[in-house]
C-alpha cells in the first residue's frame, strides 16, 4: 500500500466520530442527488412511456406536395404540383417488406386515415377515423387494454370510439351511428366498443374501423394513407425514421417531432434537476473542504514535523487530497446505497388504483455519475486544505 | 584529524517586524567536524535556536554561506533543501514531536517511508532494529500517544537515525525529561555517536549534558563566543 494512502487512512480513522459525521453529511447530499435524479428520470420515463405506448413511434406518409415556384422575368408564380392526385401509399406492401427487416422495428400497421362526422339524430361530431387491420388494432395503441365497454373486435364491421365522443353523442355499445366521410360516403355502423385511453385527443375524436370498411368510405380501394411503426426502443425513432425515409423516400416522422412540448417539458425538468444536483455537490465540496481545513490547523505541528524531517510538500498535499477522496468515496457509496434503497421503497408505495404514487425510477438514480462527481468534488474540495498543509512552515509549527 | 561536515561562513539572520529589523545572528562562523558530539549553549534569546534552525536547513540565513559535505546549500530550492534534510540530517526536539496516531515503528520509519512511497519490509526491519537499539523493540506496535515521555524521546532518536544521517541536530533533547531518563538518553546519544560515527549538535541549557560532549560552542548575543 502506498505510504501516503496509509497516512491518509490513519488520519481519517484517528477521529472516527468526526469522520463518520462528515461521511454522513456527504452521504446525505448524495441521497438528495440520487433521489432527484431518479425522480426526474422516472417522471421523464413515465411521461415518455405514457405517450409512446399510445402512439406510433414512426409514421410513414406520402411526401407533402410542394408548390413549385416558377419564375418569369417579372414575377413569382407559385403553382401546386400534383394536387389532383390523392395522397396515398400505393405500394405499401413493399414498404412493409422494407420496414419489417429494419432492425428495431417491432410492429407495423397499415392505416387508412380520414376525417368524417358521426351523426346521431340532429347531433353531429367530428371524428378522426383510423381504418386498421382487425388483427393489428392493438399494434399502435393497445386499445383492448383501455376498453370500458364492448370490445376492440373490428372483424364484425363495427366502430370502436373514444368515451368522450360516445358520451357527447349518447352512444352505447350496440347503438347504430351514421358515419359521413370527408369523401361524401355514408354508412350506418354499430358501436362495438368504447375506450378511455386518458388522452383527450384520442378519447374525444378517434374512432377505429376495420380497414376493409374504411376503404370505400374514403375511396381508397388499394392504397393506404399511413404506415404506423412501433419500435423496440422509442428513443431510436429519429434514427430509424431517417433510415426509412432514405429507403422509401416517404415522409418519415419520429414521435419526438410530433411531441416537442413533451420533450421541452422533460428538458426543463432536467434543468431544474441539474440545479438541485449542483447544489448538492456544492454542499459536499464545502463540507469536505471546511472539515479538512480544520484538520490542517489541528495537525499543524505534526505537518511541521513531517516537513522538518524532509517529507516533501507534495507528500503532505497528497495525504490531504487522499483524505478528501476517501471521505468522498465512502460518502458516495453510502449515499448511493441509501439513495437506491430509499427510491426502491418510495417506488413500491402505490395508490388505491395500484399505480405507483411517485413516478420514481430507482435504477435511473445516476449512480455512476454521482459517485464519480462526488469523488472528483471531494478531491477538488481537498485542494485548498492540501495547499494550506503543504505550505506549513516547519519552524513555526514546531514552536507552537 | 576529522573532516569538516558542515561549514557555516559569516551567517547573519535578521527578522523584520514592521519597520523594525532585529539582527539575531551577527556573523557566525562554525565548523562542525564529522564524528564529533558538540554542545551548543547560550542564554535565552542569544540566537541558539535560530542557528540550529539555519544549520538544520529549516530556515534560510539573511546572508552568509552554508556548506554540507563541501556542497554549497545557499542557492538550493525549498524542494532540494527538503531532500538534503531528509537524506543528511536528523532531528530530535525537546517535546519529541511524534505523530500520535502512528505506532512507534511507523514514527521511526516515517522519514524514510514518505520519500520512498512505501513502508517496505526492509524499512520495517531497519526501524525495528533502531527501536531495539533504543530499548523499545517491545513497544514497536504501541501508538506514540501510549508511550511515556522518556520512551517517546527514545523513539524520536530512533526516528532521527532512520536515514543514517551525517548530522543529528538535537534541540534540548533532555529538557523535558527527569534526571535519570535524561542521563539514559544522553548515554544513548553518546553510544550512537561512538559506534556509528554520527555527528551530533546538541543545543542545551543543561551543563551536565554539555559536559558529556566533545566540545561546547557558546553563543552570546548572536555571535560565537571565543573559547
Amino acid at each position: 500500500m502506498p505510504f501516503s494512502l496509509l497516512v491518509s487512512w490513519r488520519y481519517i480513522t484517528a477521529n472516527s466520530f468526526q469522520t463518520l459525521l462528515l461521511v454522513l453529511g456527504v452521504a446525505l447530499s448524495v441521497v438528495v442527488f440520487v433521489f432527484i435524479t431518479a425522480l426526474i428520470n422516472g417522471l421523464s420515463i413515465f411521461l415518455t412511456q405514457e405517450t409512446t405506448s399510445k402512439i406510433a413511434h414512426v409514421e410513414l406518409e406520402p411526401p407533402n406536395r410542394i408548390a413549385r415556384v416558377l419564375i418569369d422575368d417579372s414575377r413569382f408564380v407559385a403553382q401546386p404540383v400534383s394536387t389532383l392526385q390523392r395522397k396515398q401509399i400505393r405500394n405499401w406492401q413493399q414498404v412493409i417488406d422494407i420496414a419489417q427487416f429494419t432492425p428495431g422495428v417491432s410492429a407495423i400497421s397499415p392505416i387508412v386515415e380520414g376525417n368524417g362526422f358521426l351523426v346521431r339524430g340532429e347531433a353531429t361530431r367530428p371524428v378522426a377515423i383510423q381504418g386498421v387491420e382487425p388483427s393489428k388494432v392493438d399494434a399502435i395503441t393497445n386499445i383492448s387494454a383501455y376498453i370500458i365497454s364492448g370490445s376492440a373486435e373490428l372483424t364484425t364491421g363495427g366502430l370502436v370510439i373514444g368515451a368522450d365522443l360516445a358520451t357527447e353523442l349518447g352512444l352505447l355499445v350496440g347503438t347504430p351511428v351514421l358515419l359521413k366521410s370527408e369523401r361524401g360516403a355514408e354508412r350506418l355502423l354499430p358501436i362495438t366498443g368504447i375506450f378511455r385511453v386518458g388522452l383527450a385527443s384520442l378519447d374525444q375524436r378517434v374512432g377505429f374501423l376495420s380497414i376493409r370498411v374504411a376503404r370505400p368510405l374514403f375511396e381508397l380501394p388499394d392504397g393506404i394513407t399511413l404506415l404506423g411503426l412501433k419500435l423496440d426502443d422509442p428513443a431510436k425513432a429519429p434514427a430509424i425514421a431517417t433510415l426509412l425515409h432514405n429507403a422509401t423516400q416517404l415522409k418519415a416522422t419520429a414521435w419526438q417531432e410530433k411531441n416537442k412540448s413533451l420533450q421541452n417539458a422533460t428538458e426543463a425538468q432536467g434543468r431544474t434537476g441539474n440545479f438541485i444536483q449542483a447544489f448538492a455537490l456544492l454542499a459536499i465540496i464545502i463540507s469536505i473542504s471546511s472539515a479538512l481545513l480544520l484538520s490542517t490547523y489541528r495537525r499543524r505541528a505534526e505537518i511541521g514535523i513531517m516537513r522538518a524531517t524532509g517529507v516533501s510538500r507534495q507528500f503532505v498535499a497528497t495525504v490531504f487530497i487522499l483524505q478528501g477522496v476517501f471521505i468522498g468515496a465512502l460518502g458516495a457509496m453510502l449515499g448511493a446505497t441509501a439513495g437506491y434503497l430509499l427510491c426502491v421503497q418510495l417506488a413500491s408505495i402505490t395508490g388505491p388504483d395500484g399505480d405507483a404514487m411517485l413516478p420514481i425510477a430507482p435504477n435511473e438514480g445516476g449512480y455512476a455519475l454521482v459517485i464519480t462527481l462526488t469523488i472528483l468534488g471531494a478531491a477538488l474540495a481537498a485542494v485548498l486544505p492540501a495547499r494550506a498543509a503543504s505550505a506549513v512552515d516547519p519552524v513555526e509549527a514546531i514552536q507552537q | 584529524m576529522s573532516h569538516t561536515l558542515l561549514l557555516a561562513k559569516d551567517i547573519i539572520k535578521s527578522f523584520r517586524n514592521g519597520e523594525q529589523e532585529t539582527c539575531v545572528l551577527k556573523g557566525i562562523d562554525l565548523n562542525i567536524p564529522q564524528g564529533k558530539m558538540l554542545a551548543l549553549q547560550g542564554a535565552s534569546g542569544s540566537g541558539k535556536s535560530t542557528l540550529l534552525n539555519i544549520l538544520g536547513l529549516l530556515m534560510r540565513p539573511t546572508a552568509g554561506e552554508l556548506m554540507l559535505l563541501d556542497q554549497s546549500l545557499t542557492n538550493l530550492s525549498d524542494g532540494s533543501l527538503s531532500k538534503y534534510r531528509n537524506q543528511h540530517l536528523g532531528f530530535v526536539f525537546q517535546y519529541h514531536n511524534l505523530l500520535p496516531d502512528f505506532t512507534a515503528l511507523e514514527n521511526v520509519a516515517f522519514p524514510a517511508a514518505a520519500p520512498q512511497g512505501r513502508l517496505t519490509g526492509e524499512l520495517r526491519k531497519r526501524a525495528l532494529h533502531l527501536l531495539d537499539r533504543v530499548g523499545l523493540s517491545d513497544r514497536s506496535h504501541f501508538l506514540a500517544s501510549q508511550l511515556s515521555g522518556g520512551q517517546k524521546q527514545r523513539v524520536a532518536i530512533a526516528r532521527a537515525l532512520i536515514n543514517k544521517p551525517d548530522l543529528v541536530l538535537a534541540d534540548e533533547p533532555t529538557g523535558n525529561l527527569d534526571q535519570d531518563t535524561a542521563k539514559q538518553v544522553m548515554n544513548l546519544l553518546r553510544e550512537i555517536n561512538r559506534t556509528d560515527n554520527t555527528t551530533f549538535l546538541i543545543s542545551t541549557h543543561d551543563n551536565n549534558v554539555a559536559s558529556k560532549c566533545d566540545e561546547i560552542i557558546r553563543i552570546t548575543d548572536g555571535k560565537i563566543a571565543p573559547t
